[in-house]
């Protein structure tokens, strides 16, 4: 592989990992900004999601089903997590939150084992999907470029959402100013449940396409917790665009750090953490100012 | 504000002494749970210091233990230098370490914080897990215990090594005791109740809860240098962030701010690990359920509604007269 092709086929890497990110950050970044809430099992929901996904796919032999399927379940499960728990630790402070999503964590991830065990299940793409993909002269898998196609599609569907409608806009004022939006009638706890919701189904929705890139593990759930969490302090509370920058930064740091310096890769996204933290505590783009 | 009660004398001298009786009736199972309660009990003890005093609530200290225990492992194993200094070594790095993630997020309050300390703590899982010179996932074996044989002590016998730990345990709870009484507990106190009201009079609260943060971290280490003694083996598992949750879980259940509290926590959870995880292989199931359960209970902890109970009982008494 030539020097170009090397660095193009590292670039669309970089995207597909931040893609996965942003997925997964959003929801959680919107859910923090909303109401102050701490999920710490949001990447066991993605874990699930994967399952569901894996599960779904065998069983109809449809990988579309799957697609559709992994977010609705994990959905249902966040509807009832909600139910019984989420809903009542909301003003409980985030100690309380991040130790009984903490142990919803140990719960998720045992239910799995039990259910689907231990070992590494593997899901095949869609067949249309199979096969690489020609983008300015080099051969790339073409599933991964929908994984990027899907991370794209989200973003812009959530920008539009959040921009142009009275759902984005009351939670924009949500995100800004709690109270005041709830004093101007806005229903901040349903609300919130909508967003918790969204956030659970693009959680799945993350899961069930990553199957088939990386196979479903149980320690899928914390794996993917810390850059998560990374990308939400590094973008800032509550804000599409911090999100997305963060997911971005992340996703090429990961890819491009473990190429360029191999040894110094994996803390390289810490350093730019204790960087963000020392110079700009609230993020890079938060949504509250 | 802390004081060292007779209730929570007792309640150390209680958890010290039964760990002890049943190290030395049972067998050498119960001294490997004895050890295994008494290191836990150590690190949240530390950890109860800032997060119960401080209002630092840390995800990082089962990644600090880890630092004490590498420290240790790598001056004894790799550099083959006697125990004591590497153990004096070994809580020094862990101090430093906990200085810097002290004072990078001193800054940072409430779930910032608790995300931060998460991400630092594994960004030092992460380089001893990718580090050769460590051992790298495989772990690092060969380590050394002390050797106190000059004063009659045979620490390779295990029952000689689990009072050692125990002691260490009291020494440590001690330690935090005496450190909380003196003026600059009472200030990092303050900082815990009011940090703006202790920056308008003039402390520079950063710094303080900077070197708060690194003395827990070096009892926190100490106890990482007694679980690499124990097991004379280590490997990146001590660092996993889920030790940092296990030992908040230990904090929460025995009752956050008492200090005393934290050692009941350790017996309550090492005791129901063992007990379930002798029927079923998928314990932390139970863990998980029990956890939830406790903190949605809205408790004091278990320490805190004895001692919740205590002031009723005192103030009806005093009502009565």
């Amino acid at each position: 592989m030539s020097g170009i092709d090397f660095w193009l086929t590292q670039l669309l890497n970089a995207m597909q990992l931040s893609m996965l990110l942003f997925l997964l950050s959003i929801g959680l970044t919107i859910i923090f900004g909303l109401m102050h809430f701490v999920n710490l099992a949001h990447g066991a929901l993605y874990m699930l999601g994967a399952y569901v996904g894996v599960s779904t796919a065998g069983a109809f032999d449809n990988y579309w089903l799957a697609l559709l399927g992994a977010p609705l379940a994990v959905m249902l499960v966040g509807i009832v997590l909600y139910a019984l728990i989420i809903r009542r630790m909301r003003r409980a402070g985030p100690m309380n939150q991040v130790l009984v999503t903490f142990g919803l964590i140990f719960v998720l991830v045992d239910l799995v084992r039990l259910v689907w065990g231990d070992i590494a299940l593997g899901m095949e793409g869609p067949a249309s999907l199979e096969g690489t993909l020609e983008v300015l002269g080099v051969r790339y898998p073409a599933y991964r470029l929908f994984v990027i196609g899907v991370g794209l599609g989200v973003l812009a569907v959530l920008a539009l959402v959040l921009a142009r409608t009275e759902l984005g806009a009351m939670i924009r004022a949500g995100v800004e100013n709690d109270a005041m939006a709830a004093c101007l009638g806005i229903d901040v706890e349903r609300l919130f449940f909508v967003v918790f919701c969204v956030g659970c189904a693009l959680a799945g929705l993350a899961g069930a396409i990553a199957a088939p890139v990386f196979s479903a593990t149980p320690s899928m759930a914390t794996d993917i917790l810390i850059p998560t969490l990374i990308v939400v302090v590094i973008g800032g509370l509550g804000s599409l665009a911090g999100a997305f920058a963060g997911s971005l930064i992340v996703g090429f740091i990961q890819t491009f750090g473990a190429v360029v310096l191999p040894g110094l890769a994996s803390i390289l996204v810490y350093v730019l953490l204790a960087l963000v933290l020392v110079a700009r505590p609230e993020g890079l783009l938060p949504a509250r100012r | 504000m802390f004081e060292q009660t007779v209730p929570k004398t007792l309640c150390v001298a209680a958890v010290a002494s039964g760990l002890a009786l049943y190290a030395i009736f049972g067998g050498y199972f119960a001294r490997e749970i004895a050890i295994e309660i008494a290191l836990l009990a150590m690190l949240a003890v530390s950890l109860d210091v800032i997060a119960g005093y401080g209002g630092m609530v840390s995800l990082c200290h089962g990644a600090i233990y880890g630092v004490g225990a590498y420290g240790f492992g790598a001056m004894t194993a790799l550099g083959g230098h006697p125990a004591s200094l590497s153990a004096l070594v070994a809580v020094a790095l862990a101090a430093a370490f906990g200085l810097m993630v002290g004072a990078l997020t001193a800054n940072t309050a409430g779930i910032f914080f608790i995300m931060a300390t998460l991400a630092f703590g594994q960004m030092a899982y992460t380089l001893v897990f990718e580090s050769r010179a460590l051992g790298g996932d495989d772990g690092l074996a060969g380590i050394e215990r002390f050797d106190a044989s000059s004063v009659g002590i045979d620490l390779g016998d295990s029952l000689q090594f689990t009072l050692l730990v125990i002691a260490a345990m009291v020494l440590a709870y001690a330690l935090c005791a005496q450190l909380l009484r003196a003026s600059f507990g009472r200030t990092l106190v303050g900082i815990g109740a009011n940090e703006e009201r202790m920056r308008a009079l003039g402390l520079t609260t950063w710094r303080h809860k900077a070197l708060a943060f690194s003395f827990s971290a070096a009892v926190a280490g100490a106890a990482g240098v007694l679980a690499a003694q124990h097991t004379q083996y280590i490997s990146p598992d001590y660092l996993v962030w889920t030790v940092s949750g296990e030992a908040l879980v230990v904090v929460i259940l025995g009752g956050l701010g008492t200090l005393a509290g934290p050692l009941l926590g350790a017996v309550v959870l090492v005791g129901l690990k063992h007990l379930v995880g002798g029927w079923t292989d998928h314990w932390h199931l139970f863990v998980g359920l029990f956890l939830i359960g406790a903190v949605m209970a809205g408790g004091r902890g278990l320490y805190g509604q004895l001692e919740h109970v205590l002031a009723g009982r005192r103030a009806r008494r005093e009502e009565g007269r």
